[in-house]
C-alpha cells in the first residue's frame, strides 16, 4: 500500500500535483465559498450595520476629543477617523475564521475533511479567505463612504500607497487566519478554547484597533511591537493615514515575517494535534 | 387548567423565582462553559475600559466626561443589560419564537405568556455583564454601601427599560412577519448609545435618547443621580421604566391577537 501524501502539509493528495492544478483547486474552493456568501446578500446587513454604527460612534468620540486640540501623537481628527475605519475593516472582515474552524474540529468534521483530496490547512485557508475578502470589499465600500462623510478627504493619494495598503490588508488577513487556526486547533487538547480566542480578540482591539500604537504609553507600545497584534490592524491603518515609503516597507516586512511565523505555528499545532483524531465509521 | 395564579403579584414572584432557579440549575450543569462565558464577557468589557483609560490619560476628558464618569455609565449599562438577560433570557429571541409558532406552548400555560416566555431562559454570558458593573464600582473611588444600593436600584430600572425596548422590537414580528433586522438594529443602537458620553452626540439627535432609544434613562440620567446621590429622582426613573414596560406589554398583547398558531406540538418541563 502506497503512502498517501500528508494532507496536513497543504499538499495535493490524490492528484498528480502540479503547482498550477493545486492553485486551481484552492482558487475554486475560495470562489465556491465566496459565491455561497454572495447568494444571501442580506447576510451582509448585520456586519454593515454594526460596522457603520461603530464608525459613527467613534467619529463622534474623535470629534469631541479634537474639539480642544488639533493633533495627538501625529494624528488629527480626519486621520483618526480614517485610521479607525481601516483598522476595523481588518478586524470585522477577518475575525470569523476561528468559529468555523473550531466547529469543524469539535463537530468531528475534521475526520471527514482529512480524507478528502486536498490539504487540510490550504483548503481551510482558501475556503475562509474567499468570503472574508468579499466581506472586506463590501465593508471597504461602506468605510470609504462613511470616511468621506464623517472624516475628510480620502487619505490614499498615490498608487504606491494604495498598493501598500491592499498588500498590508492581505497580510493582515493571512496573519489573522493562521493565528486563529492555531487557536482553533488547541481544541485537540482543550475543548473549551473560546477563552483563548477572546483574549486574542481583545488584545487585537487594544493593541492598535481602537487606538494607534502611538497613543499607548511608550513602554506598552514598544512591548506591543514585539507581538503580532499590531500587525492585524495598526499596520494597514498606518499605511492609510501616515504613509511614507521607508516605514511602509519596514511594516510590510514585519507583517510578512509574522504571517510566515504564524503559518509555521499553525502547521506545528495541527501536526501535533492530528494524532488525537479518531474516526468511527460513518 | 389552573388559572388561580393569574394576576396575583405574589404568585408571579413565586413563579419568577422558580424560573430563575431552574435556569440557574440548567447553566450550572456546564460549569466550565458557564465560567468561561462569564469571564469572557467581563474581559470583553474590560478591553473598552483599557481604551478609555489610555484615551482619557491623553485628553483629560471626552465631551466633559472623565474616566470615572465613563466607567459609571459602562457599569450601569453593563449591569442593566446583564440583569435584563439573566432574568428575561428570551428577550431577544421572542421574534423567532413567534415566527416559528413556538408561542403555542406558553399560551396553554396558566401564567401570562409574555412573562412566561421571557422568563423561561437565561443567557449565560449576561452573568458576566451583570457582575462587571459591580467589579467596576469596586475599583472606583467613593463606592460605599449607599452608592451600591443606589446603583442596584438604578440598574434594576435600566434592566426593565432594556427588556421592554428589546421585547417591543421583537414583538413587531407579529405585525411585520420578520422583524429580525429591525430588532438587531434597535439592540445595537440602544447598547452603543448607552455606553458612550451623551455629549459626543449632536444635540439634534439627543431626543432619541429619551424616547425610542432611551439611553438617557439607562445611563445618562442615572449617572447624574449616582454622582449626586440624588435619591428623589430614583422613583421617577423607576416610574419611567414601568411606563416602558407597560408599553412593551401592550404591544405584545396587541400583536398576540394577530398570532396564528403553528400547530406545533411541544412540551415544557
Amino acid at each position: 500500500m502506497s503512502r498517501r501524501p500528508d494532507p496536513a502539509d497543504g499538499g495535493t493528495p490524490g492528484s498528480p500535483g502540479t503547482l498550477a492544478s493545486a492553485l486551481r483547486k484552492y482558487a475554486t474552493a475560495a470562489l465556491v465559498s465566496l459565491r455561497s456568501r454572495l447568494a444571501y446578500p442580506t447576510a451582509f446587513a448585520g456586519s454593515l450595520l454594526t460596522f457603520g454604527l461603530f464608525v459613527f460612534v467613534f467619529s463622534r468620540i474623535w470629534s469631541a476629543v479634537y474639539s480642544t486640540q488639533a493633533e495627538i501623537s501625529g494624528y488629527d481628527r480626519a486621520g483618526m477617523i480614517w485610521y479607525f475605519i481601516v483598522a476595523e475593516i481588518s478586524i470585522f472582515g477577518f475575525s470569523r475564521f476561528y468559529s468555523s474552524l473550531s466547529e469543524d474540529l469539535k463537530g468531528g468534521q475534521v475526520a471527514y475533511l482529512l480524507a478528502r483530496p486536498y490539504g487540510f490547512t490550504a483548503y481551510h485557508f482558501s475556503q475562509a479567505m474567499g468570503p472574508a475578502l468579499g466581506d472586506s470589499l463590501v465593508l471597504a465600500g461602506e468605510g470609504v463612504l462613511l470616511g468621506l462623510l464623517l472624516g475628510g478627504p480620502f487619505p490614499v493619494t498615490s498608487a504606491l500607497q494604495g498598493a501598500a495598503l491592499v498588500l498590508s490588508l492581505l497580510l493582515a488577513a493571512c496573519l489573522q487566519f493562521f493565528l486563529q487556526f492555531a487557536i482553533a486547533m488547541t481544541a485537540f487538547w482543550i475543548e473549551e478554547n473560546a477563552a483563548i480566542f477572546w483574549i486574542y480578540q481583545k488584545l487585537a482591539l487594544i493593541l492598535g484597533t481602537f487606538l494607534p500604537l502611538e497613543f499607548l504609553p511608550p513602554g506598552a507600545a514598544a512591548a506591543a511591537r514585539w507581538t503580532p497584534f499590531p500587525y492585524l490592524s495598526w499596520a494597514p491603518a498606518r499605511m492609510a493615514v501616515a504613509w511614507n515609503f521607508g516605514d511602509g516597507l519596514k511594516i510590510l516586512a514585519a507583517q510578512a515575517a509574522w504571517a510566515a511565523a504564524a503559518a509555521l505555528l499553525c502547521r506545528a499545532v495541527f501536526a501535533a494535534g492530528r494524532g488525537k483524531i479518531t474516526a468511527n465509521g460513518g | 387548567m389552573d388559572r388561580s395564579g393569574h394576576g396575583r403579584p405574589a404568585a408571579y414572584l413565586h413563579f419568577l423565582a422558580a424560573a430563575f432557579s431552574a435556569n440557574l440549575q440548567a447553566v450550572a450543569e456546564y460549569r466550565i462553559s458557564f465560567l468561561i462565558q462569564v469571564f469572557g464577557m467581563m474581559l470583553n468589557n474590560a478591553a473598552f475600559a483599557a481604551f478609555w483609560a489610555v484615551l482619557i490619560s491623553r485628553t483629560g476628558s471626552v465631551g466633559g466626561y472623565g474616566f470615572t464618569d465613563v466607567m459609571v455609565i459602562w457599569a450601569l449599562t453593563s449591569t442593566s443589560f446583564g440583569i435584563a438577560h439573566v432574568l428575561w433570557g428570551n428577550v431577544r429571541s421572542l421574534g423567532s419564537i413567534i415566527q416559528r409558532g413556538e408561542l403555542d406552548v406558553y399560551l396553554l400555560q396558566p401564567k401570562d405568556p409574555f412573562v412566561n416566555v421571557l422568563a423561561s431562559r437565561t443567557i449565560v454570558s449576561a452573568w458576566g455583564d451583570l457582575a462587571y458593573g459591580y467589579l467596576v464600582l469596586a475599583f472606583l473611588p467613593g463606592t460605599g454601601p449607599e452608592r451600591l444600593a443606589l446603583f442596584t436600584l438604578l440598574a434594576l430600572g435600566g434592566s426593565l427599560i432594556f427588556a421592554s425596548v428589546f421585547s417591543a422590537a421583537e414583538s413587531l414580528t407579529f405585525f411585520l412577519g420578520n422583524a429580525g433586522s429591525l430588532s438587531q438594529a434597535v439592540t445595537e443602537f440602544l447598547l452603543s448609545f448607552s455606553l458612550y458620553p451623551e455629549t459626543i452626540f449632536d444635540p439634534g439627535m439627543r431626543w432619541l435618547f429619551y424616547t425610542l432609544l432611551p439611553s438617557g434613562f439607562i445611563a445618562f440620567v442615572p449617572l447624574s443621580v449616582y454622582r449626586n446621590l440624588d435619591w428623589p429622582l430614583v422613583p421617577v426613573l423607576l416610574a419611567v421604566a414601568a411606563v416602558y414596560a407597560a408599553g412593551a406589554y401592550g404591544l405584545f398583547r396587541a400583536g398576540l391577537r394577530r398570532y396564528e398558531s403553528g400547530n406545533q406540538v411541544g412540551t415544557r418541563l
